[in-house]
């Protein structure tokens, strides 16, 4: 035990000292709330932005101030086809028989100007056909056989705000567990090697496993301040910048399931990269070795992004990182947690770690690496 | 020759496809500086590294102070220090902290280690830059750096790798006033050289080896014989094999 906290302290104090690993700890907790206040911007921006319908004919009494009230400017044009090409966002012939509309789907601002046109013309269509009926002396209610009452289990807007962290969330735990110990964990492996200092430090009778358990404390701890301060960070900025009328909180539950995952990944990220580093010559060489690391991690949250409803058997939660995606994604949308599952998922991950580490032990030690450096 | 802290017997050892060590013996003792010589690619580094427990040997035995390195390398370890060309520190540790370090690393107790780490920065003539950080030392600095984390804990064996090949000339002078220091403090000092020049004025005893075996051996008034200095005297055994 006492190699291992001397290691760790060594460890610790070089990498505070180091700029590179500073850098990749302020850059996870700032770039997580920069991105968010862009997102939000711009959908604050996609919302009220207005949209211009050029148009010919006579417009339908009424319609003129639903479009306007929607943010759809209405522009008189000669010939709607040719303008939507460029100059107008859709457009529109009024006929006696019916309304002709042109638009470019290729054009973010047609397709969303469309969306809210089809909305407008349904509520105006629905109003006049109800007004028709009550005319002739029949119930509107006719036009809506099976109305539909509503009675959502939770809240809408806290379900979406759920759904939003759910990927979120495991996408950012395992892109920073990575990256924020990345640099840290290369310079105590392949650094050691490019400063010349593996001989000397092999050398001493300390035990060399223990030597290699302290230097994965030390960046595991690192890994998991940079995960959990872009976590932070970014709950913070939830909790402050509007986003897509959602509501966005981690129950207590969630953020203890995200933490346990935080510190299972954080060991199994540092004696992978460690591994990895161990084989590498020098920095440079370690950082080309791990490169494809951060691929092969981000594809399960990207599984979660792409097939929401991914409800895998319990088989699935023996592959590594994609387990801890899919307990966490429980965790914070049902806010329950299934514990064979993460069970499951925390042996597999301790496993994953610990023959990481044999291999980085066992690269460590090796005469051909040794004689290389 | 007092009893050998250091013994070699018949030693093998490739590397890939080179067979580096094909059978040496030699046998080095405390209070003496003893001088393994010859040629780049000789085998003098792949031998100490076998001494100091970093490589296994294929065939053959080595013992240090009655250690043997196959079955005890962590009492080897903890009685041997070695120093090589390659000065390789931490650069963001000071002098201090670097040799604190593997003072620690090396079982140096707590209550030992301040004073330890403090004799070994006065005997070097570190004081002045103990509290630097490694990265602004100069060459000459940081092979101090590498000489006092290596005798830190007091080995009762030193080992030498070219420890001069990367230094200015005064530099150099004080690494050998170190080696002839440590033989009169008792120390077993082995001196890895090519360069015959040094180890004819520092060295006891020397071994000279030669693509992997010994071709000379004994004290180096001896091995020199007749000749006007050791690398004649090198240079008339490898041409008569």
């Amino acid at each position: 035990m006492k190699t291992l906290a001397i290691v760790f302290r060594k460890e610790m104090r070089e990498i505070l000292r180091d700029r590179r690993t500073l850098l990749a700890i302020g850059l996870a907790a700032l770039v997580t709330p920069t991105i968010l206040v862009v997102i939000s911007q711009v959908s604050t921006k996609t919302a009220t932005q207005t949209y211009t319908v050029g148009y010919t004919g006579t417009i339908p009494t009424g319609l003129d101030i639903l479009m306007t009230g929607t943010g759809l400017k209405l522009e008189p044009v000669a010939d709607p086809a040719t303008a939507a090409k460029q100059q107008v966002d859709l457009g529109l012939a009024f006929q006696p028989a019916g309304i002709d509309e042109w638009y470019d789907p290729t054009r973010q601002s047609a397709a969303l100007a469309d969306t809210r046109l089809q909305v407008v013309l349904g509520q105006f269509n629905a109003a006049k056909a109800a007004a028709a009926l009550q005319q002739r002396g029949i119930d509107p209610g006719l036009l809506t056989p099976l109305p539909v009452t509503g009675h959502p289990l939770s809240s809408p807007v806290k379900a979406a705000g759920n759904a939003f962290l759910s990927f979120f969330l495991p996408y950012i735990l395992i892109t920073m567990g990575l990256t924020g110990g990345l640099s840290a964990a290369i310079d105590a492996s392949a650094g050691e090697r490019e400063r010349k200092t593996l001989e000397s430090l092999l050398l001493t009778p300390a035990p060399r496993s223990r030597i290699l358990l302290g230097k994965i404390l030390a960046v595991s701890v690192i890994s998991l301040v940079a995960a959990l301060a872009a976590i932070g960070s970014m709950l913070l900025a939830l909790a402050r910048i509007p986003l897509l009328d959602t509501h966005v909180s981690l129950s207590p539950l969630a953020a203890a399931v995200m933490v346990w995952l935080a510190i299972l990944l954080a060991g199994c990220f540092t004696s992978l990269t460690l591994t990895l580093g161990t084989l590498a010559k020098n920095f440079r060489q370690g950082q080309a070795f791990s490169t494809p690391l951060y691929f092969i991690t981000i594809f399960p949250a990207s599984i979660i992004l792409f097939i929401p409803d991914f409800n895998p058997n319990l088989a699935y939660y023996l592959i590594p990182i994609l387990n801890a995606v899919l307990v966490l994604r429980d965790a914070i949308l049902h806010d329950s947690i299934a514990w064979p599952a993460l069970g499951l998922t925390t042996a597999s991950l301790v496993a994953t770690g610990l023959i990481c580490w044999f291999a980085a032990l066992r690269l460590f030690t090796r005469e051909t690496l040794l004689i290389k450096s | 020759m007092s009893p050998a802290a250091v013994k070699v017997d018949r030693l093998e050892k490739t590397l890939g496809k080179n067979r580096v060590l094909r059978g040496i013996s030699l046998e080095a003792g405390s209070g003496e500086i003893f001088g393994l010589l010859g040629p780049n690619g000789a085998g003098k580094t792949t031998t100490l590294r076998i001494i100091c427990t970093l490589l296994a040997p294929d065939a053959g035995s080595v013992e240090v102070l009655g250690f043997d390195t196959r079955t005890a390398p962590e009492e080897v370890r903890r009685r041997v220090g070695v120093v090589t060309a390659d000065i390789g520190v931490y650069p963001r540790l000071s002098a201090r902290e670097n040799i604190t370090y593997f003072a620690e690393l090396s079982g140096v107790l707590d209550g030992e280690l301040k004073r330890r780490v403090d004799a070994v920065l006065e005997r070097l003539d570190m004081v002045p830059f103990a509290n630097q950080r490694a990265e602004s030392l100069s060459s000459g600095q940081k092979q101090k750096v590498a000489i006092a984390r290596a005798i830190v804990h007091d080995p009762e064996v030193l080992m030498f790798d070219e420890p001069t090949s990367n230094l200015d000339v005064l530099a150099s002078r004080e690494i050998r006033n170190f080696m002839v220091e440590s033989r009169d403090r008792g120390k077993c000092v082995i001196f890895s050289t090519h360069v015959l020049h040094d180890a004819e004025r520092l060295c006891d005893r020397v071994t000279i080896l030669h693509e992997g075996s010994v071709v000379a051996t004994g004290p180096t008034s001896e091995v020199r014989g007749a000749h006007r200095d050791l690398e004649d005297a090198f240079l008339e055994l490898v041409e008569a094999r």
